[in-house]
């Protein structure tokens, strides 16, 4: 017996020894586990949140899309660096593929928000303290994110894989291909009517900032307007017109950080140059390369000179627009060339901490909804008198005189001319020339640019000869390719015709 | 707790009838006898059998026993581990008085196993020993480098030159895809990780033991299919003090054939002045006017400087130092043993250093004849003196081959140039020697690794043995950067930035361990059953600053801006139940069977237990009656094993998910946001290995030849892996349990050890033959394509190794455009680009993996290593060689080295490049009049690895005073040379380097290079 009795001893310290039951159960102490959270009302505004704040992300490197192809800005040629050939560089010389980095790191950007924004629209059915208007107004600003997300990458891509659930099971995911862009729209129109129901007009304090309702019908208007359904975006777009909004007399307080969200601001991602993590640096990209301290006061900078506005966009200002001096900066001269670099001066304000500026990025303004309705009656027949003052409203602020007496093809040359210089450098002019030219009309436009800022770059390129691949424009590039490593990953997914 | 009563209770029932038989055996004849060592001190534990039966006794604490023959005379076989055996004859009544003499021969060693110790003949799986003696003059910074070479089916590779880094260690071929693959490192029985840091202090070790088959792992569980490293450390023996001193001292030197040549200042401008003006030439086919030529490289002749940056790094004859003492003793109830050591390597890169000072003690002793205790305690602190980073193109070691070598390391006034290139279109870089010198970055490491234990013997056969094992890890890094530092392509002055980080690591486990040995008769039988729990705890504190007043106060203080502030804590758990019995009969037929169930947190909630079950079984047919004729076969076994084992190295928390913090500011003030950081799986589970090991080990002429060869099967299945998803889902990865990979192959040893007059001679050898395929990818895709399109590809797809290298097949340079327009149509292509083959036949090469084929694999057929030795009166000499043979390496670097744009320098050879149709070049290197279709991946970066390594030579000269005056027994003094030669066509310097690793492998994007040695050594013994 003594031998049962040692052992059990010695059993017992072994279980003793041995632990408690949750022994094994191990969760990251720093973070909340997903499944407790979308519990309450508080958990689903630091959701919704945390969807405004993918935005930042994808505002940060929007211009790499939206403007850099465009006829508004080209690059200041670093012949040092050579490794953006096949990068940065492609938007602009349109030898963009499947292989683009920034498409690749844009396109994860995008459908990481929008699987926030699907997760948190289902996960918030079950959240406790939740009233009725508190949901409609956190279900209108996710749906007005995800048509404004789907927006931007049907004028990328075209058609896109359309997803607004949350995936149950990863596997899920090869099951998703391409939609067509008809379907994309109308379910940008559906979340988008959602958000006019569900959004208020004005936020109380501390929610300034938010999307309201003149936002998503802003937004719904450019839909309609890009869809070529000028009555539904007419009628859409006035009804921004009596909610409160207005122009400032300076054009360029709609850029200051001093007077953010102000009258004439619409939707602005938001940045805070003094909070840790929440700052932007867009003049720190823009900026020529060789400026150091020059443009953004802090002499150890290193910009990256892209995004530099090109001597096209530069002529275009009408003699008189006080819009080109809130928007060009053409102060700086290359140290090396002795030759001025223009730069995008809306986003260069003075800030306190190196690299952490203050400037938040315009997604729409009034003067946007000016100018789309003036195009939407126009196109409708011919210009109203209506069309007139909304145009010559948005002119006058520039210190322009109004203009009278125009045919519908002028003024939609006009509404067009306009909007390059009113919007310039706010991520528009790519999809305002697709979208107002045929394919055929954006290939002779561009190659035309093209032709142009290759005989007199706007930035010298130093004797450094093109590759007889840049700047020559194909209409199947109006599209980008998706991802070559989307289709790697899911090979059914197909390519954008022509790539 | 009833279920594991109920599994004891069978040994106690053994146990009870084992007393009945021995009190019902001594009726018969009976022989006494008492068994002593050389020193006369009593021997327990020695085997005492008649002839040609199977009975057998033990002696006892007092070195006496007593046995029953059948007849009234027999011949009884004495045996001991480590004592050579004997045969005696012995009659009814007699008393024998036997004196064991040592053995010295490898066969009766004591192998270190997992939880114990097995005599190395009755060993049943797989366990490699290393040769300490062979690899004692090796300056070895870190003890990993003891194992370069030194047993069949364990690589060691050394990626990096770091000062006191650790080596690579595989065993047995890659066995995972996504979770780790290195082995589980164990200490003095304590399962410290799957690295062993840099703070061990590698003359501390006794005795390593490399465990590779499932029988030998599995009692390791989830953390054995990696294979294990057993480290002993030394321990006092009986007798009088001995005092060790040894120190060694080294320099070390990069050796010129193993530097890469690259462009001079004068040749480089030349490239420059070329390129500018064939691409006049080729885009507006006129002769350009020398006037046109930038003045920068007008005049190629007149250049100024030519800076060879990459010898400008070196630390030419950096030293090495160690230094180590020890002191043991011990007598029959107290063993002790304190050491200390210190090792300094200065790196062979400017202001690199290691050092480490590491203190030991071990003490173990016994309380009265049942309770014994010991406790080893190792504290230590290192010091990295680091480069900012050495790894890779954009750091250190590759910006020191392609950065402008017409720039002066200093200027007129003594200063650093600090701006390296960055104009006429070079890229820009920091000074390196500059970088080296004057940027801080220094990491300490203190450790502190514990083992205590109490062992209670009770009721004969028993024992319970009850440990705990506690190891403190305190690692800070600092690295501040001055702001005249520039950065790539960004001149300075820019803003200083420092960065600081704590990571403090808790472990601890407990054993409790009871086993149960026995003899009777023919049977010994040997049971293990265990428990084990062990917890990790890291916590993290990281903190940094920008923006200081001046470079002169390196401290956060004075940094206007913190960032990255930040405290973290993670950690895993473990616990187990183990069981295990070895079971030999009549000294030939030998079993062995494992069992370990084992919980880890890694796992998800109802998957976190897996099983581990092993079997092995043994036949030493040398002693069999039928073998008895040959009598040059001292020993012949043929063994056999087959287990499970596990591998749970993937993320502590892989199986959950979790949110984030994504804020955003609304009405300019901060407001939290949280998102979604991954995607959980909750079935995540235990990646297994099933293992077959089939061997033979052989011994012959007195044991002075042995030899092994083994054949092992292992498929690893339901591996993990973070396998790619559409970004659709928002993610692009997610953790899954997919694929099945299979490692097969052989392994080969031999030594053999002679002495004639006084003249010895040893040789030992190894081979190691590994193929690894991927069976099955599960995933969504069959295939797993890792890297990018102009960094090298490793695609890993059913029927393939792990890892193949992918890439277009690069078919040569196009002459003109007449070949261009006769071949697959290459969008863009002009003379003098590459020309690849078009693999799937549709008459286009695609800007895609579309077109790519496997262009290499980077595993090598073979991998072998060898060791040659002597001694000639005082004087003992070694040769030690290692090799892999038959495997390809993808040169990353040369995507910049021989990168045509001209803004970097390029290696001599471009001379040879591709000009115009009639200086078409040597075919390798193509135009400069564009970049597209020259550096994607492609079979013109793959190069053979084989190699074959002249590690070190050694020479040793021993001293034993006969004259009483000196203080010292004895002094050998010794010279050594290491790293010494390296064989080879591979461009590289270093055909180890595997810049990524895991399902990345063999990718050479250069590394901190590895030094040649020369090192000489005084031990002096008192």
């Amino acid at each position: 017996m003594k031998v049962k009795v040692i052992i059990i001893h010695l059993l017992i310290i072994m279980v003793t020894l041995s632990c408690k039951k949750d022994y094994l159960d191990k969760t990251d102490p720093t973070k909340i586990n997903t499944g407790l959270f979308y519990k309450d009302a508080k958990q689903v505004e630091q959701a919704v949140n945390g969807v405004y704040g993918t935005l930042q992300d994808i505002a940060n490197d929007q211009w790499i899309t939206n403007e850099l192809p465009s006829d508004n800005t080209t690059i200041d040629f670093n012949p040092g660096d050579r490794g953006q050939s096949d990068r940065i560089e492609a938007f602009e010389f349109y030898t963009v593929n499947g292989n683009s980095t920034n498409l690749n790191t844009s396109y994860i950007a995008y459908y990481n928000s929008i699987y926030n924004i699907n997760n948190t629209l289902a996960k918030m059915q079950g959240a406790t303290g939740l009233t009725d208007s508190i949901k409609a107004v956190n279900e209108g600003q996710l749906k007005f994110i995800r048509a404004y997300l789907y927006f931007e990458l049907t004028q990328y891509y075209g058609d896109v894989v359309l997803i607004t659930r949350p995936l149950t099971q990863p596997s899920e995911a090869w099951t998703y291909l391409r939609e067509s862009q008809s379907k994309v729209y109308a379910q940008i129109e559906t979340d988008l009517k959602d958000a006019v129901t569900g959004l208020p007009i004005k936020y109380q304090a501390g929610h300034v900032g938010r999307a309201t309702k003149g936002a998503a019908l802003s937004l719904l208007g450019k839909v309609y307007l890009t869809e070529k359904k000028y009555a539904d975006a007419a009628t859409t777009l006035s009804q921004v017109l009596p909610l409160g909004y207005d122009l400032n007399n300076d054009y360029a307080d709609a850029f200051n950080p001093q007077k953010k969200n102000g009258i004439e601001s619409i939707f602005e991602i938001q940045y805070n140059a003094s909070v840790d993590g929440e700052w932007s640096s867009f003049i720190y990209t823009f900026a020529p390369r060789l400026s150091a301290g020059a443009v953004t006061g802090w002499p150890q900078s290193n910009p990256g000179g892209w995004n530099i506005p090109t001597n096209d966009i530069i002529n275009a200002y009408e003699p008189g627009d006080k819009r080109k001096d809130a928007s060009v900066g053409l102060d700086f001269k290359s140290p090396v060339t002795g030759e001025t670099v223009p730069y995008i001066k809306k986003y260069n304000h003075p800030h306190a901490v190196y690299g952490r500026t203050d400037d938040n990025w315009p997604v729409l303004r009034y003067s946007d909804v000016l100018l789309m309705l003036a195009e939407a009656i126009n196109e409708q027949g011919a210009p109203t008198t209506d069309a007139y003052t909304y145009l010559n409203k948005v002119r006058h602020r520039a210190g322009l005189a109004d203009v009278s007496g125009l045919t519908q093809q002028t003024f939609r040359d006009t509404v067009a001319h306009e909007r390059r210089v009113e919007l310039a450098f706010e991520n528009w002019r790519w999809f305002d020339l697709k979208r107002t030219m045929t394919p055929d009309e954006l290939t002779t436009f561009l190659n035309a640019y093209a032709a142009t800022e290759k005989a007199h770059p706007t930035v010298t390129r130093q004797g450094v000869p093109y590759s007889n691949t840049d700047y020559v424009f194909s209409a199947f590039e109006a599209l980008f390719p998706v991802p070559a490593n989307e289709i790697i990953v899911n090979p059914k997914l197909t390519q954008t015709p022509g790539y | 707790m009833k279920k594991y009563h109920s599994i004891l209770r069978p040994a106690c029932i053994t146990w009870l009838l084992l007393i009945f038989l021995a009190k019902a055996q001594a009726q018969s004849r009976q022989v006494d006898g008492t068994i002593n060592d050389e020193t006369g001190a009593a021997m327990q534990g020695a085997d005492i059998i008649i002839k040609g039966s199977s009975k057998g006794v033990r002696s006892d604490p007092k070195g006496k026993f007593t046995i029953t023959i059948p007849e009234n005379s027999a011949v009884l076989i004495i045996s001991h581990v480590g004592y050579v055996t004997q045969e005696l004859p012995a009659t009814t009544g007699s008393t024998l008085r036997i004196t064991m003499q040592k053995n010295a021969t490898a066969l009766n060693d004591v192998v270190v196993i997992g939880y114990g110790t097995q005599r190395r003949r009755e060993v049943t799986g797989s366990v490699a020993t290393i040769d300490l003696t062979a690899t004692k003059d090796i300056p070895a910074a870190n003890p990993t480098r003891l194992l370069v070479g030194q047993a069949p089916g364990v690589t060691a590779t050394q990626a990096t030159g770091k000062p006191g880094s650790e080596f690579t260690i595989n065993v047995r071929g890659l066995g995972s895809l996504g979770a780790g693959s290195a082995p589980l490192y164990v200490v003095d029985g304590f399962p410290v990780g799957t690295s062993l840091g840099q703070n061990f202090n590698g003359s501390d070790i006794e005795n390593i033991s490399i465990l590779k088959d499932a029988v030998s792992t599995a009692i390791y569980g989830a953390r054995g299919s990696n294979g294990v490293v057993l480290i002993t450390t030394k321990n006092g023996k009986a007798g009088a003090p001995v005092l060790n001193v040894s120190s060694s001292y080294g320099i070390q030197n990069i050796p010129s054939n193993r530097k890469v040549k690259m462009l001079n200042g004068q040749e480089f401008a030349q490239f420059k002045k070329d390129i500018f003006m064939d691409k006049i030439r080729y885009f507006q086919n006129r002769e350009p006017d020398i006037n046109e030529v930038p003045l920068d490289y007008r005049y190629p002749e007149q250049t100024k400087n030519s800076t060879n940056w990459f010898d400008a790094t070196l630390h030419d004859n950096a030293p090495f130092q160690n230094y180590y003492v020890s002191l043991s003793q011990g007598n029959s109830n107290l063993h002790s043993m304190l050491s200390a050591g210190y090792t300094r390597q200065e790196g062979i890169l400017l202001n690199t250093k290691f050092d480490n000072l590491s203190v030991r003690g071990n003490i173990d002793g016994k309380v009265n004849d049942n309770i014994s205790m010991g406790l080893k305690v190792n504290g230590s602190f290192a010091t990295n003196n680091l480069a900012q980073a050495t790894e890779g193109r954009d750091n250190i070691v590759g910006a020191s081959l392609i950065a402008d070598p017409r720039d002066p390391i200093y200027n007129a006034d003594g200063s650093y140039h600090a701006y390296v290139g960055g104009h006429d279109g070079v890229f820009g870089f920091s000074n390196p020697v500059m970088s080296l010198t004057d940027i801080q970055s220094r990491q300490n490491i203190g450790q502190l690794l514990t083992n205590a234990f109490i062992e209670i013997s009770f009721l004969k056969n028993f024992k319970f043995k009850s440990s705990l094992n506690g190891l403190l890890n305190y690692n800070s890094y600092k690295q501040f950067i001055p702001s005249y530092i520039p950065g790539e392509n960004a001149p300075p002055p820019r803003d200083a930035s420092e960065t600081d980080q704590q990571i403090n690591t808790r472990n601890y486990s407990t054993d409790q361990l009871l086993t149960y040995n026995n003899t009777f008769g023919s049977h010994r039988i040997n049971v293990l059953l265990g428990y084990t729990a062990q917890d990790e705890k890291t916590t993290t504190l990281n903190a940094g600053g920008a923006q200081f007043p001046s470079d002169l106060t390196p401290f956060l203080g004075s940094a206007a801006l913190k960032t990255g502030v930040n405290s973290g804590e993670y950690g895993w758990s473990l616990n187990a139940f183990f069981g295990r019995v070895n079971y030999v009969f009549a000294e030939k037929y030998l079993f062995s069977g494992s069992f370990r169930r084992e919980g880890s947190s890694r796992f998800g909630e109802g998957v976190k237990y897996g099983n581990f079950p092993a079997v092995s079984a043994g036949w030493r047919i040398s002693n069999e009656k039928f073998m008895s004729g040959i009598s040059w076969l001292s020993d012949m076994k043929l063994r056999g094993s087959w287990g499970i084992t596990g591998n749970n190295g993937i993320p502590n928390y892989g199986a959950l998910a979790f949110m984030s913090d994504k804020n955003y500011i609304l009405d300019n003030n901060l407001v939290r946001g949280q998102v979604v950081s991954n995607i959980p799986n909750p079935l995540l589970k235990w990646e297994k290995s099933k293992q077959l090991d089939l061997g033979v080990d052989l011994a012959a002429f007195q044991d002075k030849l042995t030899f092994t060869a083994e054949y092992y099967d292992k498929i690893t299945s339901d591996m993990l892996l973070s396998i790619p998803l559409p970004a659709i889902s928002g993610f692009t990865t997610y953790l899954a349990n997919v694929g099945k990979v299979q490692n097969k192959g052989f392994e080969f040893a031999a030594r053999y050890k002679t002495k004639v007059r006084n003249i010895g001679l040893w040789v030992s050898g190894n081979v190691s033959i590994n193929r690894n395929k991927v069976l099955a990818i599960n995933g969504p895709s069959d295939r797993l394509l890792a890297g990018d399109f102009y960094g090298g590809y490793n695609i890993s797809r059913p029927g393939s190794p792990i890892g193949a290298i992918f890439g277009f097949r690069m078919l040569g340079v196009f002459k003109n455009q007449a070949e261009i327009d006769k071949s697959p149509y290459q969008d863009g292509a002009i003379p003098g680009v590459y020309k690849y083959y078009d693999a799937d036949h549709n008459d286009t090469i695609s800007y895609d993996t579309k077109d790519m084929v496997q262009i290499g694999n980077p595993w090598p057929k073979f991998t072998y290593g060898l060791t040659i030795g002597g001694d000639f009166k005082h004087f003992d000499w070694s040769v030690l060689i290692n090799g892999a043979q038959g495997y390809d390496i993808y040169r990353v670097i040369e995507a910049s080295t021989m990168n045509m744009d001209g803004v970097f320098n390029v290696l001599e050879e471009s001379k040879q490049r591709y000009r115009n149709e009639q200086n078409p070049g040597n075919g390798r290197f193509a135009t400069t009049n564009t970049w597209k279709w020259e550096r994607e991946s492609n079979s013109r970066y793959v190069y053979s690895g084989s190699h074959m390594w002249i590690r070190n030579i050694s020479l040793g000269y021993t001293f034993n005073p006969t004259t009483p005056k000196l203080m010292f027994k004895s002094l050998r003094l010794y010279a050594s040379g290491d790293n010494l030669f390296l064989i080879t066509k591979y461009p590289g310097s270093n055909p180890d380097i595997n810049n990524r690793g895991g399902i990345n492998p063999g990718l050479d994007d250069e590394a901190y290079p590895l030094a040649r040695t020369f090192t000489f050594g005084a031990n002096f013994t008192f």
